[in-house]
């Protein structure tokens, strides 16, 4: 099947690296206290995301990191100084919401993390992604109404797509699907016990394929411990996975925000889907 | 804040830890006298499992620390005197492996007396703790402190040790954070190979060495998912043998490394419960989050 939204020629392969902060809203918003082996999400402000900015600037490339609401409240320092590193900040859920939401209380949700977020960055939050793939036919026009540009929780494609959410000229907004089945790090490190070194070789397998096909590789990382990538045997391999991009032509590494504002710009480049 | 320095010399400290689990676990599963057949993995610890590691400890000349279930020291006093004797420290593990975070009122009592069978049977009183199963209560810190343990070794959210400041801020307990990827228990009884633990943990040591950070190992006795298998002590071995290659790598005990900590006269953490208890308060359980094959 041909996917119809096409990168131009300059742009060889787009990267984008998003690290979903995971704090402990992962354990307290399912009512576990965070504490001895549930302890893991402390270990994200802690050492995992210093680590992965550390990391990204020695690249000297973007990324992103979505943050769920209640972990910006206890660690709001950490929130500023990654926007003053200059990597972008999206929401990711209040409580990392990995469970059915009604409407309402999913748009209450939404918009209590947009305003504490804003309220630590002083700045607008442009993007979204849903704490474990959950959304509705209803949830974008939350997103748009809030601002947001872009969301990146959807499986459906291997290429960025408009979404239109409704029959208005405005109800469309930038889908930059991701990948949680192999180009995650939680399903290698919770589940099958992959050594760091082999997930490398499958992220690099993953990339060599799609820099031939689709041209657009995007990422969902994790800075805790236990299943994520901020310890430094995985911080390494995925450093490594960045320098072995950073060897072919024409990769460029973006923020979230500025490709879907690229998105917005060409909007001829994109496939628009319609779900209203 | 004074920041973390290892002993002069050292460039990372490697904690080897033994969850000593032996039929204590098994009889959370069935009768004492159903200790057959598959309950009988908690007896091999003790009959073919404890020898061999301990001789390969002695044979590496490595210090080790045991977290001793009370039961299991009760039914084999004999050989934590063996460990103790060998330079191993013995720290505590609850009395039947408890679940510390559902236990409530009887925590107190019970840490006590997994302190008192331990104390009797080596003649000096436990200073480190475990948590069965990695659970505790936002009151199990604190009781530690008011008994006098010195460190827990249950959490795994940091690169180095740390210190917690419990009992409103009146008393302070070491943190020595274990790692999940160093724990035996997950990959062998996800029935991974032991290839496979062995390029994990090569993996793992390399990097945490690479950038000077605590090395935390977690080695369980028995043999379904413990280490102690000939061909999983050869593992260890191997491992045992590179660690060191890896150089200026100092093996201690959790109470050495739990004493030099309190030296270093670290900012202590806030208790790590407080900042979470409103909204644990108003919020359903659901479990933890886990994914299983289709």
């Amino acid at each position: 099947m041909r996917q119809k939204t096409t990168l131009p020629e300059d742009m060889r392969c787009v990267v984008l690296i998003g690290i979903d902060f995971d704090g402990p809203s992962h354990e307290v918003g399912r009512g576990i206290a965070p504490l001895g082996k549930h302890s893991w999400g402390n270990y994200s402000a802690r050492c995992g995301v210093p680590r992965h900015m550390d990391m990204l600037a020695r690249h000297g490339i973007k990324g992103t990191f979505f943050v769920p609401g209640y972990d910006a409240e206890r660690h709001p320092d950490t929130i500023a100084q990654i926007d003053q590193r200059g990597f972008e900040v999206a929401a990711h859920g209040y409580l990392h919401e990995a469970w059915e939401l009604g409407l309402e209380e999913e748009e209450t949700l939404l918009r209590k993390t947009d305003r504490i977020l804003r309220d630590v960055l002083g700045k607008p939050v442009l993007g979204w992604r849903s704490p474990s793939g959950r959304k509705s036919d209803r949830t974008m026009a939350v997103l748009k109404s809030m601002g947001y540009i872009y969301d990146s929780s959807d499986k459906d494609y291997d290429r960025p797509y408009r979404l239109r959410f409704g029959k208005g000229a405005e109800d469309v907004i930038v889908e930059l699907p991701n990948n949680t089945y192999s180009l995650d790090d939680f399903p290698f490190y919770k589940f099958s016990h992959t050594p760091p070194s082999e997930v490398l070789g499958q992220w690099k397998a993953e990339f060599d394929a799609i820099y031939g096909v689709d041209r657009f590789f995007v990422m969902s990382l994790h800075p805790r411990a236990g299943w994520g990538s901020g310890t430094p045997s995985r911080t390494r391999a995925l450093s490594d996975l960045i320098t072995y991009m950073k060897g072919h032509d024409g990769v460029q590494f973006m923020e979230y925000r500025a490709f879907a504002q690229w998105c917005q710009q060409h909007r001829d480049n994109l496939e628009e889907v319609s779900f209203a | 804040m004074n920041t973390y320095t290892w002993p002069q010399g050292a460039r990372t400290v490697v904690l080897l830890t033994v969850n000593f689990d032996a039929e204590t676990f098994d009889l959370k599963e069935t009768a004492p006298e159903r200790m057959f057949g598959r309950y009988s993995y908690g007896r091999y610890a003790v009959r073919a499992g404890f020898p061999r590691l301990r001789e390969l400890l002695s044979r590496h000349g490595v210090p080790a620390t045991f977290f001793v279930p009370g039961g299991d020291a009760r039914r084999h006093p004999e050989l934590v005197r063996e460990l103790a004797a060998d330079g191993h420290e013995i720290a505590a593990r609850g009395v039947d492996l408890e679940n510390f975070a559902t236990l409530g009122d009887k925590e107190s009592e019970v840490l006590a007396s997994s302190r008192a069978i331990l104390g009797d049977i080596t003649g000096t009183a436990p200073v480190g703790f475990r948590a069965p199963g990695g659970e505790l209560s936002s009151r199990t810190l604190g009781h530690l402190a008011a008994q006098g343990f010195l460190y827990d070794a249950t959490f795994q959210d940091a690169d180095h040790p740390y210190v917690f400041s419990v009992g409103g801020g009146k008393q302070q307990i070491v943190e020595l954070p274990s790692n999940f990827a160093l724990d035996d228990a997950p990959i062998y009884s996800a029935r991974h190979t032991h290839a496979r633990l062995q390029t994990i943990w090569r993996d793992e040591i390399q990097a945490l060495h690479a950038e000077s950070v605590l090395i935390p190992i977690t080695l369980n006795l028995r043999g379904d998912f413990g280490s102690t298998r000939a061909a999983r002590i050869a593992v260890l071995d191997t491992l045992l043998t590179e660690i060191k290659q890896l150089g200026d790598v100092r093996f201690m005990t959790c109470q050495q490394l739990a004493e030099h900590t309190l030296s270093l006269n670290l900012a202590a953490q806030p208790d790590p419960f407080l900042a979470h208890a409103e909204t644990l308060a108003r919020t359903e359980y659901r479990g933890d989050l886990a994914i299983k094959p289709l």
